[in-house]
């Protein structure tokens, strides 16, 4: 089984990626997991047609942990892509983080986490232990950092690569980086400044994603590009990527920038 | 270090229990901690053996909202509106309300609640790792339930502020202030916070002056004196030469001549003195506890004739030290029974 988790900025592209991905992985006859690891609960949505599934958090809190079962928090969506997505709190209260790991405990428990493939869709930013919970514990052995070639965007792939080092150095630690995927924002020389910041943090550019159109138009259909427009060149560019990381086997421990070189490298791009 | 992992002083130790000590000494109060079950447990426990030992058969007044998982991840506070409730059912003097720590970690807004559930609530703060231990605790709930206190004219009386309640000596240690009071015909108005009905806190305002019990009140000693205008002496008396400045210092303050009242500790001193002279002489080693006094161990020497050495009978000076003359009596008796034995 293969388990790999996208991290990287909010708003940058990780759902829809990692959407796109578990369908085309499904294409392929795998049997594909995604758990959405982010109170917002929106990773799976293009996968399940635009329904907003009911969270495991959402069960625990109306009957308990206990009371539980598979059939509860796990929903077939296309291409028999089984969708889980952890939930949380309101915005404002509690603890979101204590909500994942409480969420992979009762996964855990009801022995869902099968499959050939499982993608972990985490909240942008590493905030809190909960969060990295996806890296830890043998969970997800591939970690895939999604960024545009924006500042702020390298700047939260970069700060997300200190995760993944502090975890990968455990004993019991087999996380490791598998990649960055470039998500275009229609820079320019966005891929090659990418494409750097991989090769400068100790890692490699998996596939970089150029911005399409087609990527709004199947979302407004509440459809993943694949399922919505499966011969377009964004649907084939998808299948490529997940292809890529199937058959990935290089997996690094990051050496994250310091904000001074992160800066230089961007503003050499922008010279240029 | 400054968290050195090892250190168990009880001085140090947890923020809660601190606050708890205070806050369940108010005789008619029920105390809530928005927390897990465990935090209850363990501190009722441990104030219910503490107090079973000396001698007061009693179980402390507590409540717990009684957080779970889920409370943790989707916020607890509607947990403690209804502990709120249930406890003001009760119709208890105050209820206190402290946060536990993982209340705190979660950011569980407990004043605000506290200020919108509609039921009148002190809320002392308490989440641990923010900061201070037991000591803190015990400055936190002493200055959260001085809020219930009342502005008014200085009367003459005296305030003991901060009495550490889970002493073995708490009582002896307050007779002996009070003796000492006595002597200059002053008396004590409110103990802060010790066996007390919670409508006698109002009285806080009034005082002459506050004692407090030891230094590290000296925040709560300033903040009493900024909004009451009373002033305070830093500690209870401690070592003959203490105890008879003491006497001086709440004379100052209180305009009463202290002259008669010094001289008769001293006689009493004197015949103190008299009463331990077969200890004279006798070579004694100090285990060196958590406190020491180099004044104290000078008066032992030169009083009572006591010779420290690293080959005497081991003794070792109390943590907190032994209160004023009679104070320093009991310890001389516990010396001379190891002495003897």
């Amino acid at each position: 089984m293969k388990q790999i988790a996208l991290y990287g900025k909010g708003g940058i592209g990780k759902s829809t990626t990692s959407a796109n991905i578990s369908a085309a992985l499904s294409d392929t006859g795998l049997a594909v997991l995604q758990i959405g690891c982010d109170p917002k609960r929106d990773s799976t949505r293009m996968l399940m047609h635009g329904r907003l599934i009911p969270t495991v958090m959402d069960q625990v809190r109306e009957r308990g942990d206990r009371e539980i079962a598979t059939e509860d928090i796990v929903f077939s969506g296309y291409g028999g892509v089984r969708c889980v997505e952890a939930g949380g709190p309101e915005p404002g209260v509690g603890c979101a983080g204590r909500g994942i790991i409480a969420t992979f405990q009762i996964l855990e428990r009801l022995g869902a986490l099968s499959g050939d493939v499982i993608v972990y869709d985490v909240l942008g930013d590493v905030v809190c232990g909960g969060f990295a919970m996806p890296m830890r514990e043998g969970y997800a052995q591939e970690v895939y950092l999604v960024t545009s070639g924006e500042l702020m965007s390298l700047y939260a792939a970069n700060n997300i690569c200190k995760a993944i080092k502090r975890l990968s150095g455990r004993s019991r630690g087999i996380c490791r980086l598998g990649g960055v995927i470039g998500n275009g924002k229609g820079l320019d020389q966005e891929e090659e400044l990418v494409s750097r910041f991989a090769e400068r943090i100790g890692s490699s550019l998996i596939f970089f994603v150029p911005r399409s159109t087609v990527v709004q138009k199947a979302e407004l259909h509440k459809k993943t590009v694949i399922e919505y427009a499966p011969s377009s060149a964004q649907a084939s560019v998808y299948r490529k990527l997940a292809e890529n990381i199937l058959a990935n086997k290089r997996m690094d421990i990051p050496e994250p920038l310091e904000v001074e070189e992160l800066e230089e490298l961007a503003y050499e791009f922008i010279k240029d | 270090m400054k968290n050195w992992p090892t250190n168990s002083s009880r001085t140090e130790g947890c923020t809660l229990t601190g606050a708890l000590s205070v806050s369940t000494s108010i005789a008619d109060g029920l105390t809530i901690i928005h927390g897990p079950d465990g935090c209850v447990h363990h501190n009722a426990s441990l104030l219910h053996a503490l107090w079973h030992e000396n001698e007061e058969g009693l179980f402390p007044r507590i409540y717990s909202t009684s957080m779970t998982e889920a409370d943790v991840v989707f916020g607890g506070e509607e947990r403690l509106v209804e502990t709120l409730h249930a406890a003001n059912r009760l119709h208890p003097g105050v209820i206190c309300v402290l946060s536990s720590c993982v209340a705190a970690v979660i950011g569980d807004d407990v004043s605000t609640v506290c200020d919108t559930a509609g039921v009148q609530a002190v809320v002392i703060t308490t989440g641990g790792f923010l900061g201070g231990g037991f000591s803190r605790g015990v400055s936190e709930a002493l200055l959260a339930l001085s809020s219930l206190g009342r502005k008014g004219e200085g009367n003459g009386t005296v305030n003991l502020i901060g009495e550490k309640n889970l002493e073995y000596e708490a009582e002896a240690n307050y007779e002996e202030v009070n003796r000492l009071l006595a002597l200059l015909g002053a008396k004590v108005q409110l103990r802060f916070v010790r066996k007390i009905p919670a409508h006698a806190i109002s009285s806080l305002g009034s005082a002459s002056l506050n004692i407090l019990r030891d230094p590290s009140l000296t925040d709560v000693g300033r903040a009493l004196e900024a909004r009451f205008k009373t002033p305070y002496l830093s500690a209870f008396p401690v070592g003959l030469g203490g105890t008879l400045a003491f006497l001086q210092d709440v004379g100052e303050i209180l305009g009463i001549e202290s002259t008669d009242a010094i001289n008769c500790e001293e006689r009493y001193q004197k015949n103190l003195a008299v009463s331990f002279s077969d200890l004279d002489g006798s070579a004694i080693t100090l285990d060196r506890g958590p406190v020491t006094s180099h004044v104290l161990i000078d008066e032992l020497q030169e009083s009572f004739g006591l010779v420290f050495t690293d080959q005497g009978i081991p003794v070792r000076l109390p943590d907190p030290l032994p209160v004023g003359t009679a104070g320093l009596s009991r310890l001389l008796h516990r010396w001379r029974r190891a002495c003897r034995a």
